[in-house]
């Protein structure tokens, strides 16, 4: 079998940090909004469990169909929308937003639309978007320095050396030493995290005017420039040129399946698959796929254990994560930071990008990867398109 | 001091100034003493951005003007070539940063050391050396950070004044592209300053205060060299000088004195250190508008520089006056004006750390913990940032350094 050929323990040590970097990082603002609703734990349990079976079914789908590592998740900047709108938002309300969201995104990527503008992004621009999001992680990676000062130092030194001397296994090595420091040096307790199977509750959808404008809309929005956007970006930045189409139209259509249970739009990773789509998860581009079909593996263990996992990742010390984040996707930042340094024609209109992106700026509620890619094409555009009359 | 060279003679500089002196290098010299002035709206910026007092962020204003146009008067009209003097950029937002964390004696007393390690660099010819051990990549990997954390702060701002900012963005924009002389910064000011008058924005408070230079007796210490004395001493010495040289040459200048510009930088940051100012230079900016062909017939272009320099000593004094219009102007007037005014710098930052494909993983260590802004033992981010970066660049980017081949080149010789 093929799969079975081309699996690697870095693939699938990427896939495992990528699942570990979104439960611990972005589930975060999910929880947020659960508290937010005032709803029970089986039902908390139930959205995250169908978030990650979004993600695993739609993840290993399109890993294996177009042999490139895609990285799905559920919307990031969609559950940060949740946490303003509960509870003013019925439960069912909320159902049906993300039913006609889904929708909307489904004819989106079914036209070819979304492939249109994302080749319209000049090459360095996209690239600085991506290095203005992932940034943050770097940076994060030495802001973490100063709470937790021997955590990160053995880290960042236990990275440097497993790079060194063995690049192919670094992370796994990582994350194991990773580990064994936050338990020791920081104290991170396992206790209190039983085993135990998730059970899906159906929810039933209303369709109101005020959910699509206030929540599916928005919704649409901050999924395709959030998600989709950074996420085929940081694909092209890597040298995978799929188009946006069956991605968008699978992930889409998941979407429609698991809004029943809670799970919010499943889209397309942008700082997860960045992970697994860089050299950290093969040396060779076409083995990274297998990083994909892990990630989405590991989704589906993560959502048929929702609770435990969910407790699991949550006992961990934030900062282990920060750091085991940024460490992992120092490759990807070097890569687009580089990417659009060497695109020295349109250096400033990208320099712009990376800082507005970077500086994680938000107006009229949409986030500052939109506004990088906005601003930058903006002064592309004013500053170094050649405009001839001939 | 063999290593130093000699110029042409001062005496008979005015006479000179007069026979030479031509429309071209006249207009030129005035656009280099406009860009500089408005150089000290990032100053003013950085200063109020660190929550530094607006008295001394005035004579630390009128310090660059005043001793920096006194050196970049006297250059020009010595070595009879294009050598406007300024400050360095970078310098001065390290110089902002460190003062609320060690204080301004102490800052200045590692101002006093970068300018006698640059003295030492110039007189000895030695730069060569320490700049191999320390590739130009990681420096400005560094100064990238550190621009950047500063910057973002800087336009944080921005949020809330969509419109005023939309307009002198689109001025700073449509000017860079459509004039050539007029520094778009200007443009950019002049564009915001109509938005605030047609807004009735209240001006009236705005005085012209003339202030001079004012004595000060620099502390050392140990935290305060390691943050900011040696970064900026590397930034003197490594990027700023050889900038300035580089475009001087590249102007068919081909006996510009670098060591001589490199001294003269590290005597005039030491004297910089007792009058509340971080450094003194070449000003590679400036040095590219006064050595340009624009600035007419290749020997006199000299002039320019001199009118430069001349502008920044008479425009000094009134300085106070650019300050307190800033300061009465809202807050984010000054956070796009600095924004914009640093977009330049990061933008070449960037290009230098990251554009050669080389030390690429140190440049990015030096970045990222730059931008962090973390200290540890009480030392600043930035000399973190360049000890890591150049750690991190020996162990996966050996085959980068200079010296790798120089030696592998004398063995195999020998």
């Amino acid at each position: 079998m093929q799969l079975y050929k081309d699996a690697s323990i870095p693939a699938i040590t990427a896939g495992f940090v990528a699942v570990l970097v979104s439960y611990s990082g972005p589930l975060a603002i999910f929880f947020q909004a659960a508290q937010s609703a005032e709803i029970s734990s089986a039902m908390m349990t139930s959205w995250v469990w169908a978030i990650s079976i979004g993600a695993a079914v739609s993840g290993i789908f399109l890993s294996l169909w177009l042999k490139v590592p895609v990285v799905t998740a559920w919307s990031a900047p969609g559950t940060a929308l949740l946490v303003t709108l509960f509870p003013g938002l019925s439960l069912n309300e909320a159902v049906g937003a993300y039913l006609t969201a889904a929708a909307v995104i489904f004819v989106i990527g079914i036209t070819g639309s979304f492939d249109r503008i994302i080749r319209l992004i000049p090459p360095g621009i996209a690239s600085a978007m991506m290095a203005g999001i992932l940034f943050q992680f770097g940076v994060g990676v030495f802001v973490s320095l100063e709470n937790v000062p021997m955590l990160a130092i053995g880290m960042i030194i236990a990275y440097l050396a497993f790079k060194r001397l063995t690049p192919r296994y670094s992370l796994v090595l990582l994350l194991v030493v990773g580990v064994a420091l936050a338990v020791f040096l920081e104290g991170a307790s396992l206790e209190g995290v039983s085993v135990q199977l998730a059970e899906p509750q159906l929810i039933r959808p209303e369709w109101t005017w005020d959910a699509t404008l206030s929540l599916a809309i928005p919704l649409v929005l901050v999924s395709l420039t959030g998600q989709f956007l950074p996420g085929m970006a940081i694909m092209r930045s890597s040298g995978y040129n799929t188009a946006a189409k069956p991605i968008v139209t699978v992930a889409s259509l998941t979407s429609l399946v698991t809004a029943f249970f809670g799970g919010i739009t499943t889209v397309i990773a942008a700082i997860t698959a960045a992970i697994c789509t860089s050299k950290e998860a093969h040396e060779d581009p076409d083995r990274r796929y297998v990083a994909g079909v892990a990630n989405g593996v590991f989704y589906l263990v993560g959502g048929t254990f929702a609770g435990t996992i969910v407790a699991l990742f949550t006992a961990l010390p934030g900062e282990f994560v920060a750091v085991l984040a940024g460490l992992a996707l120092i490759g990807a930042i070097t890569s687009n930071v580089s990417a659009f340094a060497a695109e020295k024609n349109h250096l400033e209109a990208s320099v712009i990008t990376f800082i507005s992106t970077a500086s994680g700026i938000s107006f009229l509620g949409l986030g500052s990867a939109f506004w990088g890619v906005i601003f930058g094409a903006l002064a592309y555009n004013i500053l170094h398109r050649r405009f001839s009359f001939e | 001091m063999k290593h130093l060279e000699k110029g042409v003679s001062l005496r008979h500089a005015p006479r000179d100034f007069i026979r030479d002196l031509n429309a071209d290098n006249a207009s030129t010299g005035l656009v280099a003493g406009i860009l500089g002035l408005s150089v000290g709206v990032v100053h003013i910026s950085a200063g109020t951005s660190a929550g530094l007092d607006s008295s001394f962020i005035m004579i630390w204003v009128i310090s660059y003007l005043m001793i920096n146009g006194f050196f970049g008067l006297l250059m020009p009209a010595y070595y009879r070539l294009p050598l406007p003097m300024a400050n360095s950029i970078p310098g001065a937002l390290m110089f902002a940063a460190v003062i609320p964390v060690v204080g301004l004696e102490a800052a200045l007393g590692a101002s006093l050391i970068a300018g006698a390690i640059t003295l030492v660099a110039g007189l000895t010819g030695v730069m060569g050396i320490v700049m191999r051990l320390i590739p130009m990549p990681i420096v400005m990997g560094m100064v990238g950070g550190m621009l950047l954390s500063f910057g973002l702060k800087m336009v944080s701002p921005l949020e809330d004044a969509i419109v005023p900012a939309s307009i002198m963005i689109l001025a700073f924009f449509i000017s860079a592209r459509l004039f050539r002389k007029i520094p778009p910064l200007i443009v950019s000011m002049v564009a915001g300053l109509i938005y605030l008058m047609v807004t009735g924005v209240d001006l009236s408070g705005i005085e012209a205060t003339i202030r001079f230079p004012e004595f000060i007796m620099p502390e050392f210490s140990v935290a305060a060299f390691l943050t900011y004395g040696l970064p900026l001493a590397i930034i003197l010495v490594g990027m700023e000088t050889p900038a300035g040289v580089g475009l001087v040459k590249g102007m068919g200048y081909k006996d510009a004195p670098a060591n001589a510009i490199t001294a003269v930088g590290g005597l005039g940051t030491m004297i910089s250190a007792f009058f509340n100012l971080h450094s003194t230079c070449i000003a590679a900016p400036m040095t590219g508008v006064c050595a340009s062909p624009e600035a007419g017939s290749h020997d006199k272009r000299w002039v320019a520089a001199v009118i430069a320099g001349t502008i920044f000593i008479i425009g000094a004094p009134f300085y106070g006056y650019v300050v307190s219009l800033l300061e009465a102007t809202p807050s984010y007037f000054i956070a796009i004006i600095a924004g914009l005014a640093l977009m330049r710098v990061i933008t070449s930052a960037m290009s230098i750390a990251f554009a050669g494909k080389k030390h690429e993983m140190g440049a990015l260590f030096a970045f990222l913990i730059a931008a962090s802004g973390v200290s540890m033992l009480e030392i600043g981010a930035t000399f973190w940032a360049l000890v890591v970066g150049v750690i991190v660049s020996l162990i996966f980017e050996t085959k980068d350094f200079e010296f790798v081949f120089n030696r592998g080149a004398l063995k195999k010789t020998g």
